[in-house]
């Protein structure tokens, strides 16, 4: 095996290009190549140990690791399906894999060129599929990012040049500053991290302050519950980011970025960390990158811990070792940010996307997309689906599509109710927007926002009402303080809520909190207060009956509103088997063996237990409306 | 009060103090007729009351009684502020004394200030504010050393204090008093600007805590498939333990959303969690330390 490590210099492009060369002839030698999912989610599920195993395996049945290469790789977004396991060229995905089946893929996989047919997914739970692209979760999809996660091992520098790495920022250093801007205006990407502000347009305001030192920031403040799209990037290719951003500080100038990453991501901040490390040895990072006459460094920064800053003012105020409290928008970060000079926030998904658009052009990125929104955006579904996980689409494509077809739908046969976007600040939307093309422009005229991607589906249990309680108290959690529309007037609404869901709401409730909501928009002074009633306003405009339901009827349609039912056992359903008054935590449950049981009402804390403990054939226990019952 | 009659008195007090007592007793004898001199020694009145949140027992809003009460005084013809000074010394006697009042410099027309606060920002020296002899004490603590590496592994950085103090609060899980007083000495800032970091930020925890800590998922995606219930059965589970066995703490999205809801149990993922199983875990983990 001839031994090809990085450890000198690149001087130059075109030393970039031998080593790619080389790299690449040399992985022609590799038969077998086995991509483990070891993102966050599958690690979560044991992958770590099929690796080891694995590697074991290898190492015991003497095969030459030349042939056999094995990658921790990032995560492919199927994570409903995780441990995914896929091994290249024969294109096989094996889903669902523990630790156990390791052997079975080296005995038949690897040595004997076969497929194990009880590891494939299973459409309809019967008929089996070998390629990825085949499975309906990935058809629909463009993945231009998230493709490259599994041909890479997240932390080699190796792997990432091979695909072509670093050479977007080799081309960069022979175009101009100004035409690289160009670029990015002409390919009409959009800031992914919500707002979706044209990047080359702030690019340029940057690009024409005279004030130096100048800085980029990467915002990995990835808050939004329900996203994880960001961190999927930051584990699986970060060096992609980092070539992101050495094309940006080349052509706004700047010569040091900050990456602000959550310190929940705690194996994104360790795989970045490897990354700058690796980068600065080999000069792709530091003095003179690439012979260019460029210099430039990224400082990590781990943040702790608060929402808030990921709004850009906030996560400067906290870079520079204050509390996270946003400023007025006036002078704008591109005037005036970190340390008073010009500083340019984007998020990760945009740095991402800088790379393609520089090797590929910008017509090319524009392909994608529809009139106002282009190329693809990664959303992250999650909620009551089939099909939880990342998917990489190009904008325009319906919810409908998302959902239905990419999703596969609701589990268990339930109907659909809201799918949730923007996380926070975004909106709940009804079955009949579903066929919205998702846009900046068409989600934030439905009352929804884009927003970083998180996308929430949401079925008949679920209850609206609780739902925006739920936004509501985070968003009042993580308010910073500073405004008191936004401190107050957030406590306010979530005890109207809160009255509401006690079955104690009055009929002047629903104006009050649009009244209020109002004022809460217009008087605070960042985009949390700015964005945080748009939870109720948007569940307020489509979901209006079941607010209605609660407060006129004391009833929760959806059965989730604790005041609002009780817990019943139906006497000609029970066995008596003992399972419910075995496990009620409040000895709530009596009845003799074989005999109906009966809860008492008094001590029942309605958590649910016996709901879960009673065999699924009998279903004796059962939800109930508390006042139509007292009717 | 009595009113004597003597001709020689003057029609003038002196209240010396602009908490809540002198800002009332101020507008009262204003409102009887005498001229009021007001001598406070800080820049503003309103004293302590003017940072507290609450009031006992009532639990009114502080802010809500005094605001109007400070701005009565301000406006009131026959009160003189006197803020930023000090009483030197007085003589005389009842009806006709002589104060000598020292007015400290403000160096910012009253006038013309609008208290923006943009100055205090930017002042180079903010930091002096706490008395130097009070930081200069040298804070006993354990491993001192080991935190002078952390701070030291930073020193590149412009603003490390947030990385530190997540180093440290890794190290012991919690952020103990002694370690960030010394950290306030050591980097020379106030430890009442740490303080504010470690309350501002959710990261950081005060308390110690437990043997097993759980971090219960909140994010939306483990919410509708039912995180609430985990929690409160994690509470239930755990109410008549020791103190220092287990603790628990919700915590925004781990992005584990395909196996909500989603507990981590010190660096174990358990998915897919609902009351019962986590019951079960609980009760599993009590077992194992009863045995």
């Amino acid at each position: 095996m001839s031994e090809l490590k990085l450890n000198s210099v690149i001087a130059g492009k075109k030393e970039l290009e031998e080593i790619c060369n080389k790299l690449i002839s040399k992985n022609k030698n590799i038969k077998k190549t086995v991509s483990i999912c070891c993102g966050t989610g599958c690690i979560a599920n044991n992958s770590l140990e099929i690796v080891n195993k694995l590697q074991q395996l290898l190492k015991s049945r003497k095969i030459d690791n030349a042939e056999i290469k094995i990658l921790k790789s990032g995560c492919p977004g199927y994570c409903e399906q995780g441990p995914l396991v896929k091994i290249m060229p024969d294109d096989i995905l094996y889903t669902k894999v523990t630790p156990e089946d390791a052997e079975e893929i080296i005995n038949e996989t690897i040595i004997n060129n076969k497929t194990v047919e009880r590891l494939l997914f299973k459409e309809n739970g019967d008929k089996t599929i070998q390629k990825e692209n085949d499975i309906p979760f990935y058809k629909k999809q463009n993945r231009i990012l998230l493709g490259l996660q599994s041909k890479i091992d997240y932390t080699s520098l190796e792997d990432y040049i091979s695909i072509n790495g670093y050479q977007a920022a080799a081309k960069a250093f022979s175009m101009k500053p100004d035409n690289i801007i160009g670029e990015i205006v002409d390919s009409g990407l959009r800031g992914r991290g919500g707002a979706g502000f044209p990047t080359g347009r702030k690019w340029e305001q940057v690009k024409k302050q005279d004030n130096t030192p100048k800085y980029i920031v990467c915002n990995a403040d990835e808050g939004d519950p329900g996203a994880f799209m960001d961190r999927a990037v930051l584990e699986g290719n970060p060096h992609l980011i980092i070539e992101g951003l050495i094309i940006g500080g080349y052509a706004m100038g700047a010569e040091k970025g900050y990456v602000y990453v959550r310190d929940e991501y705690p194996l994104a901040v360790k795989n970045l960390k490897k990354a700058t490390d690796a980068a600065r040895k080999v000069g792709l990072l530091g003095k003179n990158i690439l012979g260019s006459g460029f210099n430039f460094d990224i400082v990590l920064y781990r943040g702790a811990g608060a929402f808030v800053c990921g709004e850009s003012s906030a996560l400067i105020k906290s870079i520079m070792g204050m509390a996270g409290e946003p400023k007025q928008k006036i002078p704008r970060n591109s005037v005036k940010g970190l340390w008073n000079k010009p500083t340019n926030i984007n998020n990760v998904e945009t740095w991402a996307n800088v790379p393609n658009i520089i090797n590929y052009g910008s017509s090319w990125f524009a392909e994608y997309g529809n009139k106002s929104s282009k190329g693809t955006k990664i959303f992250a579904l999650v909620g009551k689906i089939n099909n939880t996980g990342l998917v990489e689409v190009p904008m325009g494509i319906t919810l409908r599509e998302v959902i239905n077809d990419i999703g596969g739908g609701i589990p268990e046969g339930k109907k659909f109710k809201a799918v949730q976007t923007g996380g926070p600040s975004g909106g709940c939307l009804p079955d009949e927007k579903l066929d919205l093309p998702i846009d900046f422009d068409s989600l934030d005229e439905a009352g929804a926002i884009m927003g970083s991607g998180g996308m929430i589906v949401m079925d008949e249990n679920t209850c609206m009402v609780d739902v925006a309680k739920y936004f509501t108290d985070f968003n009042l959690n993580e308010s910073c303080g500073k405004c008191t529309s936004c401190r107050e007037g957030l406590s306010r609404l979530s005890e109207i809520l809160e009255r509401i869901i006690g079955g104690k709401g009055k009929e002047d409730d629903l104006l009050l909190m649009e009244e209020l909501s109002e004022y809460i928009i217009s008087t605070s002074l960042c985009g949390l207060g700015q964005t945080a009633p748009n939870p109720v306003l948007s569940t307020l405009r489509y979901f209006k009956d079941e607010y209605e339901a609660h407060i006129k009827e004391k009833r929760c349609p959806a059965k989730v509103c604790k005041s609002l039912i009780s817990f019943r056992i139906n006497p000609d359903k029970c066995i008596g088997c003992g399972k419910c008054a075995k496990s009620c935590p409040t000895n709530a449950i009596s009845g003799e063996k074989k005999h109906t049981h009966v809860i008492d009402p008094y001590k029942c804390v309605k958590c649910g237990r016996c709901l879960l403990e009673c065999p699924g054939k009998i279903q004796a226990v059962e939800k109930v409306d508390t006042f139509a019952e007292a009717k | 009060m009595s009113v004597t009659k003597e001709k020689n008195k003057n029609g003038s007090v002196v209240v010396v103090g602009g908490g809540i007592a002198g800002v009332q007793l101020s507008s009262d004898l204003a409102d009887s007729g005498y001229y009021v001199y007001l001598v406070e020694k800080t820049p503003s009145i309103g004293g302590i009351m003017s940072q507290l949140d609450k009031t006992f027992p009532t639990n009114d809003c502080s802010m809500c009684i005094l605001a109007p009460k400070l701005v009565g005084v301000g406006r009131n013809p026959n009160i003189e502020l006197l803020t930023h000074s000090e009483v030197k010394e007085f003589a005389g006697k009842p009806g006709n004394f002589k104060v000598k009042v020292v007015k400290h410099a403000r160096s910012v027309d009253p006038d013309k200030c609008t208290g923006c606060g943009l100055c205090t920002e930017n002042c180079p020296i903010q930091y002096k504010i706490q008395p130097k002899e009070e930081a200069l004490q040298i804070p006993e603590i354990e491993d001192r050393e080991e935190i002078d590496k952390i701070i030291n592994s930073y020193k590149d950085l412009d603003s490390p204090v947030v990385q530190i103090l997540l180093d440290i609060n890794e190290k012991y899980k919690y952020l103990p008093e002694p370690v960030l007083k010394y950290i306030s000495y050591k980097m020379d800032i106030p430890f009442s600007e740490i303080y504010r970091m470690v309350t501002f930020y959710k990261a950081f925890s005060l308390e110690p805590k437990g043997k097993y800590h759980f971090k219960v998922c909140m994010g939306t995606a483990c919410h509708v498939r039912g995180a609430e219930a985990v929690l409160e059965s994690i509470k239930h589970g755990i109410k008549d333990t020791k103190k220092d066995l287990f603790s628990v703490e919700t915590v925004n999205c781990l992005g584990v959303c395909a196996s909500g809801p989603v507990i981590v149990v010190n660096e174990t993922y358990y998915g897919n969690m609902n009351s019962k199983n986590t019951a079960e875990l609980v009760k599993k983990l009590i077992d194992k330390e009863n045995e």
